[in-house]
């Protein structure tokens, strides 16, 4: 009985220590509502720490391809996340005008970009730690500068 | 005994968290205060819709990406003006001659269509456009630029002539306090640049 409360004790602790692992870069949420023409509504919610996971599963070949064409934009992706880790939070870009507002923010350690329209309602959540994780695995695949 | 041993163990980790606590706290409130962040404002309102714009960026923010970008004329932080778009004018001649004049204003010019000044004015480039709009059948408009000349200091900082040093620039404007930039106002829009410690535009 005791050995069977030990091993209970161990699976809990290790499905904790495995979500908490799981979780541990925020998770991703999307948030879409279609009001027009018909009513649609989609949301997920996601752990952060399966893209940089899923993008081990791309074909090589793709993420080289992709991973060549933003190489000379790195240092400039990543002083922005950078900078976007240290900053407070903080609406970057709002626009607004009837029936149409978009808003692109910092908010919890996440970028958050709302669009609110009359017919469509769409948001996104994406942890900035998740977006440099992506971009290292990206820029690991990347083929070494010839220069 | 052997009861006793986790009851230690949890009061070691526990004395352990509280010390780890304090000293957290302790340092927090030790910590010198970071030099309050800089903001620029971007605000459009109106148009024909009612539309308005807001764009927020820490300076701070702008300051360490700028000089990762290299593209086009922007290298480094500094911007190449090519010869031609200079015309052979010497433009640290100019802002040297500029400097060191008193307050004074530079440039009037007074006709049907426009009223345009330039002048310095407490450390400041100053510069006044009023179009009144008769001639090209447009509603009037009204431009007014405030440049700190702390700022136009670090823009012409580099030493090669056709550089401007946009990242020394956006520096000085951190350090050079609440100011407003640029208003445009026309029948149709307003426009506000303005540099101020708020994180909204608000």
């Amino acid at each position: 009985m005791i050995l069977l409360g030990k091993v209970g004790i161990g699976i809990v602790g290790s499905a904790l220590a495995g979500a908490g692992i799981i979780c541990s870069e925020g998770m991703i949420s999307v948030n879409v509502e279609t009001r027009q023409p018909e009513k649609h509504h989609v949301f997920v919610v996601a752990p952060a720490m399966l893209v940089p996971i899923a993008m081990h599963f791309i074909p090589k070949e793709h993420l080289a391809e992709h991973a060549h064409e933003i190489q000379p934009w790195l240092p400039t992706i990543r002083a922005s996340l950078d900078a976007l880790r240290e900053s407070e939070d903080i609406t970057f870009v709002e626009v607004k005008e009837p029936g149409h507002n978009v808003r692109v923010a910092k908010s919890g350690g996440s970028i958050v970009v709302d669009v609110n329209e009359n017919d469509e309602t769409v948001h996104v959540s994406t942890p900035i730690r998740a977006m440099s994780s992506a971009i290292e695995e990206l820029a690991a695949a990347s083929p070494a500068p010839t220069r | 005994m052997r009861r006793e041993k986790p009851a230690v163990a949890v009061s070691c980790l526990l004395l352990v968290a509280t010390i780890a606590v304090a000293i957290g706290i302790a340092r927090g409130a030790t910590t010198a205060k970071p030099a309050a962040e800089r903001y620029l404002h971007v605000k459009v309102d109106g148009g024909a819709k009612g539309e308005s714009v807001n764009v927020n960026v820490p300076l701070s923010m702008a300051e360490k990406i700028l000089p990762t970008i290299n593209h086009g004329d922007l290298h480094n932080g500094r911007v190449t003006i090519s010869s031609a778009d200079i015309n052979d004018v010497d433009l640290h001649a100019i802002l040297d001659a500029v400097r060191t004049a008193p307050d004074n204003e530079f440039v009037t010019v007074k006709s049907k269509e426009q009223d345009v000044r330039v002048a310095k004015s407490n450390g400041n480039l100053i510069i006044h456009v009023r179009d009144s709009g008769k001639e090209s059948g447009k509603s009037g408009q009204k431009v007014d630029i405030t440049v700190p000349m702390k700022v136009v200091d670090a823009l012409f900082s580099t030493a090669k002539q056709n550089e401007l040093d946009v990242a020394a620039a956006i520096r000085a404007l951190g350090e050079a306090g609440e100011t407003v930039l640029v208003t445009v106002q026309d029948a149709e829009q307003n426009v506000k640049i303005w540099i101020d410690s708020k994180s909204g535009a608000e």
